[in-house]
């Protein structure tokens, strides 16, 4: 059974290593405010934290004498390098990038950068991303399906929208983020998305 | 000239003047989430007792040399408002009494977020009392409890509190402004209530070994109240959504 757990509350009387969890006297306590079911711990609000191998979705920050600086929703922050960058970019760019080493005070270094321009770069909780891409990236096909844009999203929570209906992509991800803890998701986005994109044909 | 102790606080039933119990707490409400620009935050309503608290970050600490490259530091800024009460706190800005109170909320707090999971990095916990009317310290830790907990802040416990004290020669709990002033002593306490252990005993005035036992037994009870408030606040803003969504969650 699911159930909201806060920080301190008891979620399994065996100890059990996972996110969100820790072990005192041979029990698991939640740190965070999560979903708890069976011993599995969904956090429902964090900051990202750089993983080595994450695709996050930055913005240039600052120009410095080795690349540039990234801000990457996160707390820290990831540094490109000139060497890996084919083309010369400004503050405020957005880029998509791979975190190549993330070091244990977590500073990133980022590679294989990709400008993203012309669409719309919207923030979400980054602990809700999985729910956005779906099993097997399921919820993020019915997004794109049903509006025909093209959806990008970052581990650090930026999701860049471009083509097809923006508004209505906006809408259903901002829709999946504030249902991301209930049950019965995708059929109630199938619904909305049908629903809302046959509304937007008749006005159009 | 009537002296403090003159002043009759318990009345002959052994109610106080607003006619609560000696282990009864003022009316608390918790609200959490009320501030859409802050990473967590949560508003405190206990008597009259008004108490808002915002959260901000992990974020880049500044300023660089507070910067610690194996945890986080914890930034706590209590400050009343100069409308708040009608005596010492009418010019606005900090004070030394607002710095004291900042200082032990940061040390409660370091002892119960887990600072090491974000190195280098700064926490903010600013905390604004709009209206007060005693034990707005004690208020200011449980409202800025369940902020970082709404910011998802990984923590060891929430912290909750409440100020017991004599007054009239009798032990009560959640003093208000009177009882505060012109009682005999009082104990802003403040528990992990997982462990049941200590995170903030300041004692002001005289009380006997047996009144201390005595009143941090009396303190842990109303702590436990304060913690299932607490919690009800921080559950409530999801199951909003639950009920919107439709589904109970199962």
């Amino acid at each position: 059974m699911k159930k909201i757990v806060v920080p301190g509350e008891q979620v399994s009387d065996r100890p059990v290593q996972c996110d969100g969890c820790f072990v005192d006297a041979g029990k698991t306590f939640a740190t965070t405010m999560s979903l708890a079911t069976d011993e599995r711990v969904i956090p429902l609000k964090g900051r990202y934290v750089p993983v080595l191998g994450d695709f996050v979705v930055g913005i240039v920050k600052e120009s410095i004498v080795i690349g540039y600086l990234l801000d990457l929703n996160s707390p820290y922050l990831a540094k490109l390098g000139d060497r890996d960058c084919r083309e010369e970019y400004r503050h405020g760019d957005v880029v998509s990038v791979k975190l190549a080493s993330v070091n244990e005070v977590h500073d990133a270094m980022a590679m294989e950068p990709r400008k993203l321009e012309g669409g719309t770069l919207v923030a979400i909780e980054p602990v809700k991303v999985p729910r956005v891409i779906g099993r097997n990236g399921s919820m993020l096909a019915l997004v794109q399906d049903h509006t025909g844009a093209q959806v990008s999203v970052g581990k650090n929570g930026r999701v860049y929208v471009k083509g097809g209906n923006v508004a209505l992509a906006v809408q259903a991800i901002n829709k999946i983020c504030a249902e991301a803890h209930t049950s019965g998701l995708t059929e109630r986005m199938t619904d909305f998305l049908k629903r809302e994109a046959a509304r937007s044909e008749q006005v159009n | 000239m009537a002296k403090k102790s003159d002043i009759q606080l318990v009345k002959s039933d052994g109610t106080r003047l607003d006619g609560r119990s000696p282990t009864d707490l003022r009316p608390l409400k918790i609200t959490a989430g009320v501030l859409k620009q802050a990473n967590g935050s949560a508003l405190v309503e206990w008597g009259r007792n008004k108490v808002l608290a915002a959260v901000y970050g992990p974020r880049e600490c500044f300023p660089k040399m507070l910067t610690n490259p194996y945890r986080a530091a914890i930034n706590a800024r209590y400050l009343m408002a100069p409308f708040s009460g009608n005596e010492e706190h009418s010019r606005s800005g900090p004070n030394r009494r607002s710095q004291e109170i900042s200082k032990v909320i940061q040390h409660v707090f370091e002892n119960l977020v887990l600072t090491e999971q974000f190195p280098k990095t700064m926490i903010d916990i600013c905390i604004e009392v709009l209206q007060s009317d005693g034990g707005t310290r004690i208020a200011a830790v449980t409202a800025a409890s369940v902020a970082l907990a709404d910011a998802g802040i990984p923590m060891r416990d929430l912290a909750c509190g409440v100020g017991v004290g004599k007054a009239s020669g009798q032990l009560l709990a959640d003093l208000d402004k009177g009882e505060d002033n012109f009682g005999e002593s009082d104990i802003p306490t403040v528990i992990s209530p997982r462990t049941g252990e200590l995170l903030l005993y300041q004692m002001d005035g005289m009380l006997t070994r047996e009144e201390i036992s005595r009143g941090f037994d009396l303190a842990t009870e109303a702590c436990m109240k304060v913690h299932a408030k607490q919690v009800e606040a921080l559950k409530k803003k999801y199951d909003t959504v639950l009920e919107e969504a439709g589904s109970n969650g199962e």
